[in-house]
């Protein structure tokens, strides 16, 4: 039971984590976030559901159509809820972002349909043994995925020169503007960065989880606790987050019990920031007069 | 201060000439059915399917030139967003302001319970088309305005109980239930009807919506010696337990409530839906009577549905189709649309309704407000993604 | 007048709704809309006036709505009984949310609340014996009042007096210093510390009044409906109250009640489009955020008195001088402790960044009632040395007294209230306050008064007595014609000169004022020269950092010369100024 439960939680954990990584990205640039990851995760199961299921197109070329599409519904939120508001003191992106979200999700409804739908893939039909314990091979590939996605984005930003202008426009954005970088393209890209991220989750756990409307609220929400539990400036924090989030969830519901799950998970995350609002793997802020 | 007041004779004229002529547009001819159910979120399938069923017996209604003489059903949706505060207001809405002359009701059992007294208060009668908590009908009112064409907890799990003593001969059963009004219900009326056989659950788990994996759940029910899992959910949560289950290797079988009888749960769950074995008060799939035919065919037109497999939710549909008939036979019979007397004439219904589910005869008096009971009900098993029934 | 006039008009319309109608939904959404106005000017005061965003006022409406519905069920009690009770449940566990809460802000902050209202909904699912479960509680008695039963038609005054009550409560709360306290935290956190102003217990007061507010709707809903469940308390409806506040206008008194009108009655002016439901929700949400800054009130008040506030402003660009000659009025009667004396003393102050020594072994004495100056060219700790003396900053080790007490290790704000007020080297003024009210906010510090008096509007002796103070005090700063323009609306040169005000309103002994120079023209430089000596000979006692020498030169009794976090010299101003170290630090880093 133990290694079950063992196995469950990491797959559970690097679910969380990797959506987690999209809100660490753009806050990292910008110091705002998308409020509706998880409708971004949503709007990728649903376009990959169009394309795959409804159109017939092969992987590979599912994989790309849905990327670009979730950039694309990226960049839509970037300009609809958080250029207007960029750097204003108020949380006016948090609600601009949750309304996106919402109208995301109607959208969802009206086209993709009101009830779940099976995304087919041979990875997710028979479960496999590991070390006694059972697990869909599917889910074996979200923490694959989400560690290499997770070391891209760890060179994009610390190795690439682009990705370090990204960084240094959330450090000094006045700075960053001096030394000609062009502030708005970058945070759009960001932002088309960690909605990509969240089309390519959405891909990936559309098989799991079956595709509905309604499918991101929840990962959305358990991701962003995941993505303040282990700092919103540490891609690596919020990596081992997701997977401590995960073995709480999964250990919780099989040693206490399922209704325990959810408060004890929030509560750990209301305890974090309490104890140390600046996460696992953050850096203790100091304060500016 | 004049002109304050003048100002406000003023509104209060215009409130009160506003409210007078709705009310009389109210008295104009069609016969209003209201129909509040979820509409959208996450059980917005189950709404649509109440909703086809109800669209498809008004049209037969209609065409057959309507009730009272010639009067027109009119069907008035509202959606409850599954919110009982939501369900409360659209309950006085649908009577206060749309005048209708009973209302269908849809899957949330909190918000049918919320509305009971509405319906007691405004003397306007309900049937459930869905909702099966045991309490909805048996509310401890006198006289009772709501009625129930669908299962009824308390008869479902004495129904389930009875098949896994008698036929599967399980003596150790555990209960893995959706954690909702509808799982707390039944978790009351297995328990009563197992303690009934003089047996106790040895488990009793539950899950949340859209939850992604149920296997810390199904391994505690192993490790405490389950040989039968009573589910209660809907198609992806009853989809999400029996892919965990193979993930866990635990072999047991599964008997499950009907929440799983849409048809997109094989879709789900692939071929671990087979062998899952279910209850029903009706099925799509197989020989159908006359009416199933003719309801198949409907669907199939006017709802681009292209079998039995794309019906989402049969139960919903098959509940109020039938419902909707016996409501406007209550109409006719009562000569008159208004709330007492149309609940008088379903509690006394004459003549005999050959309905898609069963034939009904007297099916509400005033100790049974349930249309379907136990002896209704058929138990069933999906296999290669149809319905078919336990032999 | 006008607004007299509507909110007659409103109430007028509200109390006649029952006269006109017995359609019960149109009565339950007359309610409705009043228990959302009781929530919503709670929240308002969370949002509008402290700006603290929760995502989880539904956990706390929940708790009064359960508080209720258990202790009329299981206990009995009638509407007038389980109401406070209720109330004060939900405001004990808003203040206990609150202190774990309001340690963190913006997106964290969201977070912490969403968190706790998750809780909330599980707790009430998963404690069945007392919460009922996933089904909730059914069996709710009808409300009685003194044994009177009330059905919908008379309930309805009930809720529409709570609703009135709620607001007329807000109106009183933010005419007064309360409500000056909250705005001034929302707009500077460290100004308001910097006036002896309580930052922490500020927002918890904010929170835990919201918290009430939310109890006493949830109670109300529950005597309405006959039945709680947790289906009634999820984020959508923490999200629909700050829906509500924003649309209506944040921090505007009538801001609840039009949104709470338009949110509830819209949706069911649009019921047909109900598949397009969220569509409609999310439109509306970003369509106020950006169309409506300030809300729909806001907006209508914005046409009303078009053009807009800030052309109460005087006419003339030229601002007037400082009140000439004479000890400027309002601080007079505090004399400085024993003139002379040292005052501030700070021995072997030490404290490092990230390894590098922002000040290192300093020693300083300020003697009461002299002008002390502190210069050294740029990033030589001067500005830190302020910080750590007015306990923004912690340091390393080292010693600090204030009239003979050690201060080291207090929080700003009790350093503040001992007497030593600051200015800061951007202006930190309360944008959202009227000139005269930012003064009044120093004036009053944290004596406060009592919460009560301020919800219920008494205490009008002692506002009188600070609008006088304050008054008196612009004048004295030459900012008599500004007092209603919005501090926002300041122009810089006399940004500097309120924020002075202000803090000599605060009762300082003791003033440090960190570059007021900077950016001043030639003209107001001699003016602040000017207000120095004045200020001195009137008993304060000032340390001044400054990089204009002339000015530091002409009005200071001693100075100490700072570079890379050490005292380089010390003494009166010609001799620092020909010390050839202070000389060398100059040119070297020239």
């Amino acid at each position: 039971m133990g290694i079950q439960l063992l196995v469950t939680g990491l797959a559970l954990g690097s679910m969380y984590g990797l959506v987690a990584l999209g809100y660490h990205i753009t806050w990292a640039t910008s110091r705002t976030m998308n409020f509706s990851q998880g409708q971004a995760v949503m709007a990728g199961a649903v376009v990959a559901y169009g394309l795959h299921v409804a159109l017939g197109w092969p992987f590979l070329l599912t994989l790309l159509g849905t990327l670009v599409a979730s950039a694309l519904f990226g960049v839509v939120i970037e300009r609809l809820a958080v250029r207007p508001f960029f750097r204003s003191a108020s949380l006016a992106w948090l609600l601009a972002t949750i309304a996106c979200g919402t109208i995301a999700e109607n959208v969802a409804m009206l086209t993709f349909g009101k009830d779940a739908r099976a995304f087919p893939s041979a990875l997710a039909t028979r479960p496999v043994l590991i070390a006694g314990a059972g697990v869909y091979p599917q889910e074996l590939l979200v923490p694959v995925v989400g560690l290499a996605l997770m070391g891209g984005v760890q060179f994009f930003y610390h190795r690439t020169f682009y990705g370090k202008q990204l960084k240094a426009v959330a450090y000094n954005p006045e700075a960053a503007g001096l030394m000609g970088i062009h502030i708005p393209r970058a945070v759009m890209t960001a932002y088309a960065l960690s909605a990509a991220l969240a089309g390519a989750a959405g891909l990936l756990l559309a098989p799991l989880l079956n595709v509905a409307p309604t499918m991101g609220t929840i990962i959305g929400l358990k991701a962003f606790a995941v993505a303040i539990i282990g700092g919103l400036d540490s891609a690596g924090g919020i990596l081992i987050a997701g997977f401590l989030y995960g073995l709480i969830e999964s250990f919780v519901a099989g040693y206490v019990s399922t209704g325990a799950r959810e408060i004890v998970g929030f509560a750990v995350v209301i305890a974090m920031l309490v104890v140390r609002p600046w996460g696992l793997g953050g850096a203790r802020p100091t304060r500016r007069v | 201060m004049r002109f304050g007041q003048r100002l406000l004779w003023v509104l209060v004229g215009c409130i009160a000439a506003t409210l007078s002529a709705s009310d009389l547009a109210a008295q104009s001819t069609p016969v209003k059915i209201g129909l509040a159910a979820a509409m959208s979120g996450g059980s917005a399938a189950s709404g649509e399917a109440i909703r086809r069923g109800l669209l498809i017996a008004i049209d037969e209604v209609n065409a057959k030139g309507g009730v009272l003489g010639g009067r027109k059903l009119e069907l008035v949706v509202r959606d409850d967003e599954g919110n009982p505060t939501k369900g409360v207001t659209i309950a006085r809405e649908l009577v206060e302001r749309e005048r209708v002359a009973a209302v269908f009701g849809g899957l949330h059992s909190t918000v049918a319970l919320a509305q009971v007294p509405v319906w007691h208060e405004l003397k306007t009668p309900y049937v459930g088309a869905w909702a099966a908590a045991t309490n909805i009908t048996r509310n401890g009112h006198a006289p009772n305005y709501v009625f129930r064409v669908s299962g009824n907890d308390d008869y479902v799990d004495k129904f389930l109980v009875g098949y896994a003593t008698e036929r599967l001969r399980k003596a150790k059963p555990a209960l893995l239930l959706e954690n909702t009004p509808w799982g707390q219900s039944n978790e009351a009326g297995l328990t009563k009807w197992f303690a009934d056989r003089g047996l106790k659950t040895v488990g009793v788990e539950k899950f949340n919506w859209n939850d992604p994996d149920m296997s810390p759940q199904l391994l505690r029910l192993r490790q405490q010696g389950a040989d039968l899992v009573v589910l209660v959910a809907n198609a992806p949560e009853g989809a999400q337990v029996v892919k965990s289950k193979a993930k866990t290797g635990w072999e047991v079988p599964v008997l499950s409530h009907w929440g799983i009888s849409g048809g997109r749960f094989p879709e789900l769950a692939g071929e671990l839906s087979d062998g899952v074995v279910f209850f029903q008060t009706y099925s799509f799939f197989g020989s159908q009577n006359e009416r199933g035919q003719y309801v198949l065919r409907v669907l199939r037109e006017k709802f681009n549905v292209k079998g039995p497999e794309e019906v989402t939710a049969p139960v919903g549909t098959a509940n109020a189709y039938d419902g909707m008939h016996l409501v406007a036979m209550a109409i006719e019979q009562a000569k008159a649309t208004d709330g007492p007397k149309v609940r008088d004439a379903l509690e006394n219904l004459q003549g005999e309704y050959r309905g898609l589910i069963k034939t009904y005869r007297r099916p509400f008096t005033s100790e049974q407000h349930d249309a379907l009971t136990d002896q209704d009900y058929l138990m069933v098993v999906w296999k290669g993604g149809k319905i078919v029934p336990v032999k | 007048m006008t607004a007299r006039l509507l909110w007659a008009v409103a109430a007028a319309v509200a109390a006649s709704v029952p006269l006109v109608t017995a359609n019960t939904y149109y009565l339950y959404l007359g309610m409705t809309v009043g228990i959302m106005v009781v929530i919503t000017s709670g929240f308002n005061v969370l949002a509008g006036l402290s700006g603290q965003v929760s995502l989880g006022h539904a956990g706390l409406y929940a708790i009064g709505a359960y508080a209720a519905a258990i202790l009329a069920t299981r206990w009995h009690l009638a509407l007038a009984a389980a109401l406070p009770l209720s109330i004060a449940l939900t405001a004990a566990i808003g203040a206990l949310l609150a202190l774990a809460a309001l340690r963190v802000s913006g997106p964290y902050l969201a977070m912490v609340t969403i968190a706790f209202g998750i809780i909330v909904e599980h707790a009430l699912i998963e404690w069945v014996g007392l919460t009922g479960g996933p089904g909730g509680i059914f069996n709710i008695p009808k409300p009685t009042l003194a044994g009177v039963a009330l059905p919908l038609p008379r309930y309805y005054f009930v809720v529409a007096a709570a609703a009135a009550l709620a607001l007329w409560m807000t109106h009183n709360l933010m005419s007064s210093a309360w409500g000056r306290a909250f705005i001034a935290v929302k707009g500077s956190e460290i100004a308001a510390e910097s006036l002896g102003l309580g930052t922490y217990g500020l927002r918890t007061a904010a929170f835990t009044i919201s918290a009430a507010f939310a109890g006493a709707g949830g109670c109300l809903f529950s005597f309405l409906n006959g039945y709680v469940s947790p289906d009634s308390f999820t984020l959508q409806t923490s999200i629909l109250f700050l829906l509500i506040v924003l649309f209506g206008g944040l921090g505007i008194l009538a801001g609840p009640l039009v949104g709470a009108l338009v949110l509830v009655l819209l949706p069911e002016l649009l019921r047909e489009f109900l598949d397009y439901r969220l569509i409609f929700y999310g439109g509306l949400l970003l369509g106020s955020i950006y169309f409506l800054p300030r809300g729909a009130v806001g907006a209508v008040q914005d046409l009303w008195r078009h053009p807009p506030r800030a052309a109460a402003a005087p006419s003339a660009g030229v601002p007037s001088a400082w009140a000439p000659a004479g000890a400027p009025a309002g601080f007079a009667s505090r004399p400085a402790p024993g003139p002379g004396r040292p005052l501030l003393v700070v021995e072997d102050l030490w404290v490092a960044f990230g390894g590098i020594q922002a000040v290192a072994d300093v020693d300083l004495t300020v003697a009461a009632g002299t002008v002390h100056s502190l210069i050294g060219p740029n990033g030589a700790g001067k500005t830190t040395l302020v910080n750590l003396v007015t306990g923004f900053s912690r340091p390393d080790r080292g010693r600090i007294t204030f009239d003979g007490v050690s201060i080291i290790g207090l929080a700003p704000a009790v350093i503040a209230r001992r007497g030593l007020a600051r200015t800061f080297q951007t202006p930190q003024l309360f944008e959202e306050l009227t000139v005269l009210e930012n003064v009044m906010v120093g004036v009053a510090g944290h004596r406060l008064g009592s919460l009560a008096a301020a919800l219920t509007g008494r205490g009008r002796a002692e506002a009188a007595a600070l609008h006088r103070e304050a008054t008196a005090l612009l004048q004295t700063a030459g900012l008599g014609d500004w007092a209603d323009v919005p501090a926002g609306a300041l122009p810089f040169g006399l940004r500097r000169r309120l924020e002075i005000g202000r803090a000599l309103g605060a009762g300082a002994t003791m003033l440090l004022l960190d570059e007021p120079a900077a950016g001043l023209v030639p003209t107001e430089i001699a003016e602040l020269d000017a207000l120095l000596g004045r200020l001195r000979e009137a008993g304060l006692t000032i340390l001044l950092i400054e990089h204009h020498i002339e000015l530091v030169m002409a009005v200071s009794d001693r100075v100490t010369v700072l570079d890379e976090g050490r005292v380089i010299a010390e003494g009166r101003p010609e001799v620092v100024q020909r010390d050839p170290a202070v000389v060398e630090a100059y040119l070297g880093s020239a």
